[in-house]
Protein backbone atom coordinates (compact mmCIF):
# COMPACT_ATOMS: atom_id res chain seq x y z
CA UNK A 1 0.00 0.00 0.00
CA UNK A 2 1.23 3.39 -0.57
CA UNK A 3 0.46 5.17 2.53
CA UNK A 4 3.24 2.04 3.75
CA UNK A 5 6.14 3.63 1.82
CA UNK A 6 5.70 7.38 3.62
CA UNK A 7 6.54 5.42 7.09
CA UNK A 8 9.48 6.33 8.58
CA UNK A 9 8.77 3.62 11.35
CA UNK A 10 11.89 2.29 13.03
CA UNK A 11 14.12 4.97 11.37
CA UNK A 12 16.72 7.30 13.20
CA UNK A 13 17.35 10.57 11.44
CA UNK A 14 20.08 13.04 11.98
CA UNK A 15 18.75 16.22 11.40
CA UNK A 16 21.24 19.54 11.78
CA UNK A 17 19.73 22.87 12.68
CA UNK A 18 16.82 20.95 14.47
CA UNK A 19 16.31 24.15 17.23
CA UNK A 20 14.12 26.32 15.40
CA UNK A 21 12.75 26.60 11.85
CA UNK A 22 12.94 24.43 9.13
CA UNK A 23 15.08 21.64 10.94
CA UNK A 24 12.04 21.97 13.95
CA UNK A 25 8.80 21.26 11.79
CA UNK A 26 11.16 18.47 9.88
CA UNK A 27 11.65 16.46 13.16
CA UNK A 28 8.08 16.92 14.36
CA UNK A 29 6.93 15.51 10.95
CA UNK A 30 9.45 12.88 11.01
CA UNK A 31 8.61 11.71 14.48
CA UNK A 32 5.24 11.74 14.18
CA UNK A 33 5.71 9.73 11.09
CA UNK A 34 7.70 7.36 13.16
CA UNK A 35 11.64 7.92 13.05
CA UNK A 36 13.97 9.06 16.17
CA UNK A 37 15.26 12.18 16.12
CA UNK A 38 19.14 13.11 17.22
CA UNK A 39 18.56 16.91 17.03
CA UNK A 40 21.93 18.83 16.53
CA UNK A 41 22.82 22.77 16.94
CA UNK A 42 24.38 25.05 18.63
CA UNK A 43 21.78 26.35 20.75
CA UNK A 44 20.66 23.58 24.01
CA UNK A 45 17.71 25.65 24.93
CA UNK A 46 16.34 25.10 21.45
CA UNK A 47 17.07 21.68 20.98
CA UNK A 48 15.09 20.81 24.28
CA UNK A 49 12.09 22.59 22.80
CA UNK A 50 12.42 20.77 19.50
CA UNK A 51 12.78 17.22 21.77
CA UNK A 52 10.01 18.35 24.28
CA UNK A 53 8.04 18.32 21.11
CA UNK A 54 9.51 14.99 19.60
CA UNK A 55 8.90 13.17 22.62
CA UNK A 56 5.15 14.18 23.29
CA UNK A 57 4.81 12.35 19.60
CA UNK A 58 6.05 9.28 21.41
CA UNK A 59 9.26 9.14 19.71
CA UNK A 60 12.96 9.15 21.21
CA UNK A 61 15.00 12.27 20.65
CA UNK A 62 18.96 12.54 21.67
CA UNK A 63 19.90 16.32 22.13
CA UNK A 64 23.59 16.87 20.69
CA UNK A 65 24.64 20.52 20.97
CA UNK A 66 26.79 21.15 18.18
CA UNK A 67 29.19 23.83 16.67
CA UNK A 68 28.60 21.84 12.88
CA UNK A 69 31.44 24.07 11.50
CA UNK A 70 33.70 21.65 13.58
CA UNK A 71 34.30 18.18 12.05
CA UNK A 72 35.20 17.05 15.48
CA UNK A 73 32.31 17.95 16.85
CA UNK A 74 30.25 16.11 14.22
CA UNK A 75 32.11 13.18 14.38
CA UNK A 76 31.25 12.98 18.43
CA UNK A 77 27.71 13.88 17.65
CA UNK A 78 27.49 11.25 15.01
CA UNK A 79 28.95 8.69 17.27
CA UNK A 80 26.90 9.89 20.02
CA UNK A 81 23.33 8.55 17.64
CA UNK A 82 25.29 5.49 17.18
CA UNK A 83 25.92 4.74 20.66
CA UNK A 84 22.22 5.52 21.41
CA UNK A 85 20.34 4.40 18.34
CA UNK A 86 22.86 1.79 16.63
CA UNK A 87 22.18 2.97 12.94
CA UNK A 88 21.35 6.22 11.30
CA UNK A 89 19.15 6.08 8.80
CA UNK A 90 18.44 9.75 6.96
CA UNK A 91 20.80 12.75 7.56
CA UNK A 92 19.12 16.16 7.05
CA UNK A 93 21.84 18.82 6.40
CA UNK A 94 19.83 21.95 7.68
CA UNK A 95 21.75 24.11 9.55
CA UNK A 96 22.94 27.31 7.66
CA UNK A 97 23.41 31.09 8.77
CA UNK A 98 23.41 33.44 6.63
CA UNK A 99 20.55 35.69 5.57
CA UNK A 100 20.82 38.54 7.82
CA UNK A 101 23.94 38.92 5.52
CA UNK A 102 21.85 39.78 2.30
CA UNK A 103 22.33 43.45 1.02
CA UNK A 104 25.99 43.92 2.87
CA UNK A 105 28.48 45.67 0.24
CA UNK A 106 31.52 43.14 -0.52
CA UNK A 107 34.01 45.38 1.09
CA UNK A 108 31.97 45.25 4.19
CA UNK A 109 32.23 41.16 4.29
CA UNK A 110 35.09 40.03 6.19
CA UNK A 111 37.46 37.15 5.83
CA UNK A 112 35.46 35.88 9.07
CA UNK A 113 32.45 36.44 7.82
CA UNK A 114 32.70 34.76 4.39
CA UNK A 115 34.56 31.83 6.50
CA UNK A 116 31.85 31.99 8.63
CA UNK A 117 29.06 31.33 6.18
CA UNK A 118 30.92 28.82 3.93
CA UNK A 119 31.73 26.62 7.06
CA UNK A 120 28.53 26.41 8.41
CA UNK A 121 26.01 25.90 5.05
CA UNK A 122 28.67 24.12 3.10
CA UNK A 123 31.38 22.39 4.97
CA UNK A 124 29.21 21.23 7.81
CA UNK A 125 27.15 19.36 5.12
CA UNK A 126 30.13 17.54 3.70
CA UNK A 127 31.61 16.89 7.39
CA UNK A 128 28.18 15.11 8.51
CA UNK A 129 27.69 13.37 5.35
CA UNK A 130 31.38 12.26 5.23
CA UNK A 131 30.42 11.57 9.29
CA UNK A 132 27.17 9.59 8.37
CA UNK A 133 28.04 7.44 4.97
CA UNK A 134 29.94 4.40 6.71
CA UNK A 135 27.19 3.82 9.00
CA UNK A 136 25.26 3.71 5.96
CA UNK A 137 27.50 1.88 3.49
CA UNK A 138 27.39 -1.12 6.08
CA UNK A 139 23.86 -1.55 6.04
CA UNK A 140 23.56 -0.44 2.70
CA UNK A 141 20.28 1.84 3.10
CA UNK A 142 20.00 5.28 4.05
CA UNK A 143 18.99 8.79 2.88
CA UNK A 144 20.72 11.84 2.98
CA UNK A 145 18.78 14.82 2.72
CA UNK A 146 20.64 18.35 1.86
CA UNK A 147 18.85 21.50 2.48
CA UNK A 148 20.16 24.42 0.02
CA UNK A 149 17.93 27.63 -1.53
CA UNK A 150 16.55 29.33 -4.53
CA UNK A 151 19.96 31.33 -4.19
CA UNK A 152 21.26 28.06 -4.84
CA UNK A 153 20.00 28.50 -8.63
CA UNK A 154 20.20 32.11 -9.13
CA UNK A 155 22.44 35.22 -8.23
CA UNK A 156 21.63 38.06 -5.97
CA UNK A 157 22.74 41.77 -5.94
CA UNK A 158 25.18 42.03 -2.62
CA UNK A 159 25.10 37.87 -2.11
CA UNK A 160 28.27 36.52 -2.34
CA UNK A 161 28.44 33.69 0.77
CA UNK A 162 25.14 32.75 0.61
CA UNK A 163 24.78 32.64 -2.93
CA UNK A 164 27.64 30.49 -3.30
CA UNK A 165 27.33 28.33 -0.79
CA UNK A 166 23.80 26.99 -1.67
CA UNK A 167 25.04 26.67 -5.27
CA UNK A 168 27.42 24.12 -3.37
CA UNK A 169 25.02 21.85 -1.58
CA UNK A 170 23.25 21.13 -5.39
CA UNK A 171 26.57 19.94 -6.60
CA UNK A 172 27.43 18.18 -3.10
CA UNK A 173 24.23 16.79 -3.51
CA UNK A 174 24.91 15.08 -7.10
CA UNK A 175 27.99 13.80 -6.46
CA UNK A 176 27.03 11.95 -3.25
CA UNK A 177 24.26 10.24 -5.28
CA UNK A 178 26.25 9.18 -7.89
CA UNK A 179 29.01 7.91 -5.42
CA UNK A 180 27.01 5.93 -3.44
CA UNK A 181 23.94 4.87 -5.70
CA UNK A 182 25.51 1.54 -5.41
CA UNK A 183 25.41 1.48 -1.42
CA UNK A 184 22.01 2.11 -1.70
CA UNK A 185 22.08 5.53 -0.56
CA UNK A 186 19.77 8.30 -1.69
CA UNK A 187 21.20 11.56 -1.70
CA UNK A 188 18.68 14.47 -2.82
CA UNK A 189 18.31 17.99 -1.71
CA UNK A 190 15.03 20.48 -0.85
CA UNK A 191 15.12 23.87 -2.12
CA UNK A 192 13.03 26.16 -0.03
CA UNK A 193 12.28 29.42 -1.82
CA UNK A 194 11.29 32.31 1.00
CA UNK A 195 10.47 31.33 4.36
CA UNK A 196 11.28 34.31 5.91
CA UNK A 197 12.43 33.56 9.57
CA UNK A 198 12.12 36.93 11.08
CA UNK A 199 10.51 40.71 10.51
CA UNK A 200 13.14 41.94 9.08
CA UNK A 201 13.28 39.55 6.31
CA UNK A 202 9.85 39.42 5.53
CA UNK A 203 10.20 43.35 5.08
CA UNK A 204 13.24 42.67 3.03
CA UNK A 205 10.95 39.80 0.94
CA UNK A 206 8.35 42.08 1.38
CA UNK A 207 5.84 39.93 2.14
CA UNK A 208 6.15 37.68 -0.83
CA UNK A 209 4.06 39.70 -2.68
CA UNK A 210 5.73 38.86 -5.56
CA UNK A 211 5.49 34.91 -5.48
CA UNK A 212 3.24 33.48 -7.60
CA UNK A 213 1.23 31.42 -5.06
CA UNK A 214 0.62 34.51 -3.33
CA UNK A 215 2.59 33.60 -0.25
CA UNK A 216 5.29 32.43 1.74
CA UNK A 217 6.31 29.67 2.77
CA UNK A 218 5.71 28.63 6.31
CA UNK A 219 7.86 26.01 7.61
CA UNK A 220 5.49 22.89 8.09
CA UNK A 221 5.63 23.12 4.06
CA UNK A 222 8.48 21.62 4.14
CA UNK A 223 7.48 18.48 6.65
CA UNK A 224 6.38 16.90 4.00
CA UNK A 225 8.80 17.08 1.39
CA UNK A 226 11.15 15.60 3.60
CA UNK A 227 9.03 12.95 4.55
CA UNK A 228 9.06 11.84 1.29
CA UNK A 229 12.72 11.55 0.25
CA UNK A 230 13.22 10.67 3.78
CA UNK A 231 11.15 7.43 3.50
CA UNK A 232 10.81 4.36 0.72
CA UNK A 233 8.65 6.33 -1.51
CA UNK A 234 11.24 7.89 -2.86
CA UNK A 235 13.83 5.12 -3.27
CA UNK A 236 14.78 5.63 -7.09
CA UNK A 237 15.17 9.47 -6.37
CA UNK A 238 18.29 10.54 -6.44
CA UNK A 239 20.52 13.41 -7.12
CA UNK A 240 17.24 15.45 -7.08
CA UNK A 241 16.76 18.99 -6.36
CA UNK A 242 13.11 19.34 -5.20
CA UNK A 243 11.97 23.02 -5.22
CA UNK A 244 9.36 24.00 -2.76
CA UNK A 245 8.85 27.96 -3.76
CA UNK A 246 5.24 28.62 -4.96
CA UNK A 247 6.54 28.64 -8.27
CA UNK A 248 8.83 31.47 -8.18
CA UNK A 249 11.17 29.90 -10.08
CA UNK A 250 9.50 28.27 -13.00
CA UNK A 251 9.05 31.87 -13.71
CA UNK A 252 11.88 35.03 -13.47
CA UNK A 253 11.76 36.82 -16.07
CA UNK A 254 9.36 38.71 -15.35
CA UNK A 255 8.70 41.24 -12.53
CA UNK A 256 6.52 39.25 -10.59
CA UNK A 257 6.37 35.53 -11.71
CA UNK A 258 3.25 35.68 -12.80
CA UNK A 259 1.14 36.90 -15.71
CA UNK A 260 0.83 41.16 -16.26
CA UNK A 261 -2.63 41.31 -16.28
CA UNK A 262 -2.71 38.74 -13.05
CA UNK A 263 -0.05 40.79 -11.21
CA UNK A 264 -0.14 41.52 -7.64
CA UNK B 1 -0.49 -2.29 12.64
CA UNK B 2 -1.33 0.93 12.17
CA UNK B 3 0.70 3.75 10.51
CA UNK B 4 2.04 6.30 11.87
CA UNK B 5 0.01 9.43 12.07
CA UNK B 6 1.61 11.29 10.14
CA UNK B 7 1.22 9.13 7.34
CA UNK B 8 -2.24 10.82 7.03
CA UNK B 9 -0.76 13.81 5.27
CA UNK B 10 -0.70 11.79 2.06
CA UNK B 11 -4.23 10.52 2.26
CA UNK B 12 -6.54 11.48 -0.55
CA UNK B 13 -9.93 10.78 1.00
CA UNK B 14 -12.92 12.69 -0.58
CA UNK B 15 -10.49 13.48 -3.77
CA UNK B 16 -11.82 12.91 -7.38
CA UNK B 17 -8.76 12.48 -10.13
CA UNK B 18 -9.07 12.00 -13.93
CA UNK B 19 -5.95 9.66 -14.96
CA UNK B 20 -5.20 9.92 -18.75
CA UNK B 21 -3.11 7.28 -20.71
CA UNK B 22 -4.04 4.47 -18.27
CA UNK B 23 -3.75 1.60 -20.58
CA UNK B 24 0.55 2.31 -20.25
CA UNK B 25 2.22 0.67 -17.44
CA UNK B 26 3.02 4.20 -16.24
CA UNK B 27 -0.88 5.23 -15.94
CA UNK B 28 -1.49 2.31 -14.40
CA UNK B 29 0.65 2.64 -11.74
CA UNK B 30 -0.72 6.40 -11.44
CA UNK B 31 -4.21 5.37 -10.85
CA UNK B 32 -3.72 2.38 -8.56
CA UNK B 33 -1.17 4.59 -6.57
CA UNK B 34 -4.56 7.43 -6.70
CA UNK B 35 -6.52 4.66 -5.48
CA UNK B 36 -4.45 2.91 -3.06
CA UNK B 37 -4.07 6.89 -0.99
CA UNK B 38 -8.00 6.76 -1.35
CA UNK B 39 -9.20 8.97 -4.27
CA UNK B 40 -11.74 8.10 -6.35
CA UNK B 41 -10.96 7.63 -10.25
CA UNK B 42 -12.07 7.63 -13.71
CA UNK B 43 -9.26 6.88 -16.35
CA UNK B 44 -9.28 7.27 -19.94
CA UNK B 45 -6.88 6.37 -22.03
CA UNK B 46 -4.36 7.74 -24.90
CA UNK B 47 -5.36 6.08 -27.84
CA UNK B 48 -8.73 4.39 -29.40
CA UNK B 49 -8.56 0.70 -29.84
CA UNK B 50 -7.36 0.20 -25.76
CA UNK B 51 -10.22 -1.67 -24.17
CA UNK B 52 -8.24 -4.79 -22.94
CA UNK B 53 -5.30 -2.75 -21.47
CA UNK B 54 -7.79 -0.38 -19.95
CA UNK B 55 -9.86 -3.37 -18.64
CA UNK B 56 -6.76 -4.56 -17.16
CA UNK B 57 -5.97 -1.49 -15.13
CA UNK B 58 -9.94 -0.95 -14.28
CA UNK B 59 -8.95 -5.02 -12.29
CA UNK B 60 -6.12 -3.28 -10.93
CA UNK B 61 -8.04 -0.01 -9.62
CA UNK B 62 -10.96 -2.31 -8.22
CA UNK B 63 -8.47 -4.65 -6.74
CA UNK B 64 -6.41 -0.98 -4.84
CA UNK B 65 -10.28 -0.94 -3.15
CA UNK B 66 -12.35 1.17 -5.56
CA UNK B 67 -15.54 -0.10 -6.94
CA UNK B 68 -16.89 0.09 -10.45
CA UNK B 69 -14.19 2.29 -11.82
CA UNK B 70 -15.32 4.45 -15.04
CA UNK B 71 -13.46 3.84 -17.86
CA UNK B 72 -13.52 6.25 -20.93
CA UNK B 73 -11.61 4.96 -23.72
CA UNK B 74 -11.12 7.59 -25.80
CA UNK B 75 -8.10 9.66 -28.03
CA UNK B 76 -6.70 12.32 -26.40
CA UNK B 77 -5.45 14.72 -29.26
CA UNK B 78 -9.06 14.97 -30.30
CA UNK B 79 -10.48 18.09 -28.26
CA UNK B 80 -14.12 16.68 -28.17
CA UNK B 81 -12.73 13.70 -26.32
CA UNK B 82 -11.05 15.09 -23.44
CA UNK B 83 -14.15 17.38 -22.99
CA UNK B 84 -15.96 14.20 -22.87
CA UNK B 85 -14.13 12.52 -20.53
CA UNK B 86 -13.74 15.64 -18.08
CA UNK B 87 -17.55 15.97 -18.18
CA UNK B 88 -17.86 12.07 -17.34
CA UNK B 89 -15.27 12.74 -14.81
CA UNK B 90 -17.58 15.35 -12.89
CA UNK B 91 -20.79 13.04 -13.59
CA UNK B 92 -19.84 10.04 -12.49
CA UNK B 93 -17.46 11.01 -9.80
CA UNK B 94 -18.75 13.99 -8.29
CA UNK B 95 -15.82 16.33 -9.04
CA UNK B 96 -12.49 16.66 -10.45
CA UNK B 97 -9.67 17.98 -8.26
CA UNK B 98 -6.46 16.06 -10.07
CA UNK B 99 -5.71 15.09 -13.19
CA UNK B 100 -3.12 13.20 -13.85
CA UNK B 101 -1.42 11.99 -18.07
CA UNK B 102 0.47 9.64 -18.78
CA UNK B 103 0.84 10.48 -22.44
CA UNK B 104 3.36 9.08 -24.60
CA UNK B 105 4.90 7.66 -27.71
CA UNK B 106 8.53 7.56 -28.36
CA UNK B 107 10.16 8.23 -31.37
CA UNK B 108 13.15 7.75 -32.88
CA UNK B 109 14.32 8.49 -35.84
CA UNK B 110 17.42 10.25 -37.72
CA UNK B 111 15.95 14.22 -38.18
CA UNK B 112 16.95 14.03 -42.12
CA UNK B 113 14.76 11.07 -42.10
CA UNK B 114 12.00 12.84 -40.34
CA UNK B 115 8.72 14.25 -42.51
CA UNK B 116 6.05 16.53 -41.44
CA UNK B 117 3.78 14.01 -40.99
CA UNK B 118 5.95 12.54 -38.13
CA UNK B 119 6.22 15.62 -36.92
CA UNK B 120 2.91 16.17 -36.61
CA UNK B 121 2.21 13.21 -34.36
CA UNK B 122 5.16 12.99 -32.04
CA UNK B 123 3.87 16.71 -31.25
CA UNK B 124 0.48 15.63 -30.60
CA UNK B 125 1.52 12.28 -29.25
CA UNK B 126 3.76 13.81 -26.56
CA UNK B 127 3.19 17.45 -26.45
CA UNK B 128 -0.12 18.85 -28.00
CA UNK B 129 -2.17 15.84 -25.96
CA UNK B 130 -0.81 17.24 -22.42
CA UNK B 131 -1.40 20.95 -23.35
CA UNK B 132 -4.96 19.95 -24.15
CA UNK B 133 -5.67 18.02 -21.12
CA UNK B 134 -4.25 20.51 -18.74
CA UNK B 135 -6.57 22.70 -21.03
CA UNK B 136 -9.78 20.82 -20.49
CA UNK B 137 -9.41 19.84 -17.02
CA UNK B 138 -8.09 23.15 -15.88
CA UNK B 139 -11.00 24.94 -16.99
CA UNK B 140 -13.23 23.30 -15.01
CA UNK B 141 -10.85 23.12 -12.11
CA UNK B 142 -10.50 26.93 -12.43
CA UNK B 143 -14.34 27.22 -12.41
CA UNK B 144 -14.68 24.86 -9.28
CA UNK B 145 -12.20 26.65 -7.39
CA UNK B 146 -9.25 24.41 -7.72
CA UNK B 147 -7.30 21.13 -8.45
CA UNK B 148 -3.52 19.96 -9.01
CA UNK B 149 -2.05 18.40 -12.16
CA UNK B 150 0.81 15.68 -12.70
CA UNK B 151 2.27 15.33 -15.90
CA UNK B 152 4.05 12.18 -15.85
CA UNK B 153 6.86 12.48 -18.53
CA UNK B 154 10.65 11.64 -18.57
CA UNK B 155 13.81 12.37 -18.53
CA UNK B 156 14.61 13.57 -22.04
CA UNK B 157 12.44 16.65 -21.05
CA UNK B 158 16.01 17.59 -19.84
CA UNK B 159 18.69 16.23 -21.80
CA UNK B 160 19.72 15.63 -25.67
CA UNK B 161 19.56 12.27 -27.23
CA UNK B 162 20.66 11.48 -30.57
CA UNK B 163 18.41 10.02 -33.70
CA UNK B 164 15.24 11.04 -31.16
CA UNK B 165 15.66 14.92 -31.47
CA UNK B 166 11.28 15.29 -32.31
CA UNK B 167 10.77 13.43 -28.97
CA UNK B 168 13.21 15.40 -27.09
CA UNK B 169 11.77 18.58 -28.34
CA UNK B 170 8.46 17.28 -27.80
CA UNK B 171 9.04 16.71 -24.01
CA UNK B 172 11.44 19.49 -23.33
CA UNK B 173 8.06 21.67 -24.56
CA UNK B 174 5.99 19.69 -21.98
CA UNK B 175 8.52 20.81 -19.32
CA UNK B 176 8.39 24.39 -19.25
CA UNK B 177 4.61 24.05 -20.53
CA UNK B 178 4.22 23.05 -16.83
CA UNK B 179 6.06 26.03 -15.33
CA UNK B 180 4.30 28.27 -17.39
CA UNK B 181 0.93 27.22 -16.86
CA UNK B 182 1.90 27.10 -12.99
CA UNK B 183 2.58 30.40 -12.65
CA UNK B 184 -0.80 31.36 -14.78
CA UNK B 185 -2.76 28.98 -12.49
CA UNK B 186 -0.90 29.80 -9.06
CA UNK B 187 -3.36 32.29 -7.51
CA UNK B 188 -6.27 30.64 -9.19
CA UNK B 189 -6.01 27.53 -6.75
CA UNK B 190 -4.25 25.45 -9.24
CA UNK B 191 -1.14 23.55 -9.10
CA UNK B 192 0.74 22.07 -11.53
CA UNK B 193 3.87 19.59 -11.37
CA UNK B 194 5.75 16.70 -13.29
CA UNK B 195 6.93 13.69 -12.49
CA UNK B 196 9.78 12.65 -15.08
CA UNK B 197 10.39 8.95 -15.57
CA UNK B 198 13.90 7.62 -15.99
CA UNK B 199 14.51 4.82 -18.99
CA UNK B 200 11.51 2.34 -17.72
CA UNK B 201 11.72 -1.51 -17.26
CA UNK B 202 7.80 -1.87 -19.17
CA UNK B 203 6.80 -3.55 -22.44
CA UNK B 204 7.02 -0.51 -25.39
CA UNK B 205 9.69 1.41 -23.75
CA UNK B 206 12.46 2.46 -25.95
CA UNK B 207 15.61 0.21 -24.80
CA UNK B 208 13.37 -2.40 -25.45
CA UNK B 209 13.95 -2.20 -29.45
CA UNK B 210 18.35 -3.59 -29.79
CA UNK B 211 18.99 -5.47 -26.85
CA UNK B 212 22.63 -3.89 -27.64
CA UNK B 213 21.61 -0.68 -26.67
CA UNK B 214 19.53 -1.68 -23.32
CA UNK B 215 22.80 -3.44 -22.24
CA UNK B 216 24.96 -0.68 -22.44
CA UNK B 217 22.26 1.73 -21.21
CA UNK B 218 22.05 0.01 -18.15
CA UNK B 219 25.31 -0.03 -17.27
CA UNK B 220 25.62 3.96 -17.50
CA UNK B 221 22.74 4.06 -15.07
CA UNK B 222 23.51 4.95 -11.46
CA UNK B 223 21.51 1.83 -10.30
CA UNK B 224 22.81 -0.68 -13.07
CA UNK B 225 18.82 -1.16 -13.43
CA UNK B 226 15.83 0.44 -15.71
CA UNK B 227 13.26 2.50 -13.61
CA UNK B 228 10.45 0.30 -12.26
CA UNK B 229 6.78 2.16 -13.07
CA UNK B 230 5.64 1.17 -9.02
CA UNK B 231 8.68 3.26 -8.40
CA UNK B 232 6.90 6.78 -10.01
CA UNK B 233 3.99 6.28 -6.89
CA UNK B 234 5.57 7.92 -4.39
CA UNK B 235 6.27 11.58 -5.96
CA UNK B 236 2.79 10.94 -7.20
CA UNK B 237 0.82 11.04 -4.22
CA UNK B 238 3.10 13.49 -3.25
CA UNK B 239 2.74 15.68 -5.43
CA UNK B 240 -1.25 15.97 -5.48
CA UNK B 241 -1.37 15.56 -1.92
CA UNK B 242 -2.37 19.15 -0.04
CA UNK B 243 1.30 18.37 1.73
CA UNK B 244 2.71 19.86 -1.44
CA UNK B 245 0.58 22.91 -1.31
CA UNK B 246 3.82 25.41 -1.74
CA UNK B 247 5.23 22.96 -4.92
CA UNK B 248 4.29 24.37 -8.29
CA UNK B 249 5.88 24.26 -11.73
CA UNK B 250 8.40 21.38 -10.55
CA UNK B 251 9.37 18.35 -11.40
CA UNK B 252 10.68 15.38 -9.74
CA UNK B 253 12.72 12.89 -11.20
CA UNK B 254 12.73 9.02 -10.98
CA UNK B 255 16.07 8.40 -12.45
CA UNK B 256 18.21 7.12 -10.23
CA UNK B 257 20.52 10.07 -10.21
CA UNK B 258 21.18 9.91 -14.00
CA UNK B 259 20.70 13.50 -15.11
CA UNK B 260 23.52 14.60 -12.34
CA UNK B 261 25.85 12.49 -13.78
CA UNK B 262 28.25 14.10 -16.74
Amino acid sequence: MILESFSLEGKVAIITGAGRGLGRAMAIRFANCGADIVAASRTLAQLEETAAAVRKLGRRCLVKPTDVTSSAQINTMVDAAIAEFGQIDILVNNAGIGEESFGKRIEKITDEDWRAGIDTNLSSQFYCARAALPHMVKRKRGKIINVASGYGLRGGKHNYMYACSKGAILQLTRSLALTYADDNIQTNCIVPGIFPHNAALMEFFKGGKFIPVGRVGEDEDVGPLAVFLAADASNHVNGELVIIDGGGLAGGITPTGVAPANSN
Amino acid sequence: MALPAGTRDFLLGGKHALVIGAEHPVGRVAAVSLAEAGAKILIASQEAGTAAAMKETAKAVEAAGQKNVPTQVQHAVIRADLSATVDLTIRKLGGLDILVTALDNPFYAPADATNDSDFDHVMEDNFKNVWMACQEAGRVMLQRGGGTIVVISNVMGERGVPNATLYCAAKGAVRNLVRALALEWARRGVRINMIECGWLDAAGSAQNSSDEFAEKLVKYLPYRRLMKPEELGGALIYLVSPAAGFVTGESIAIDGGLLCRV
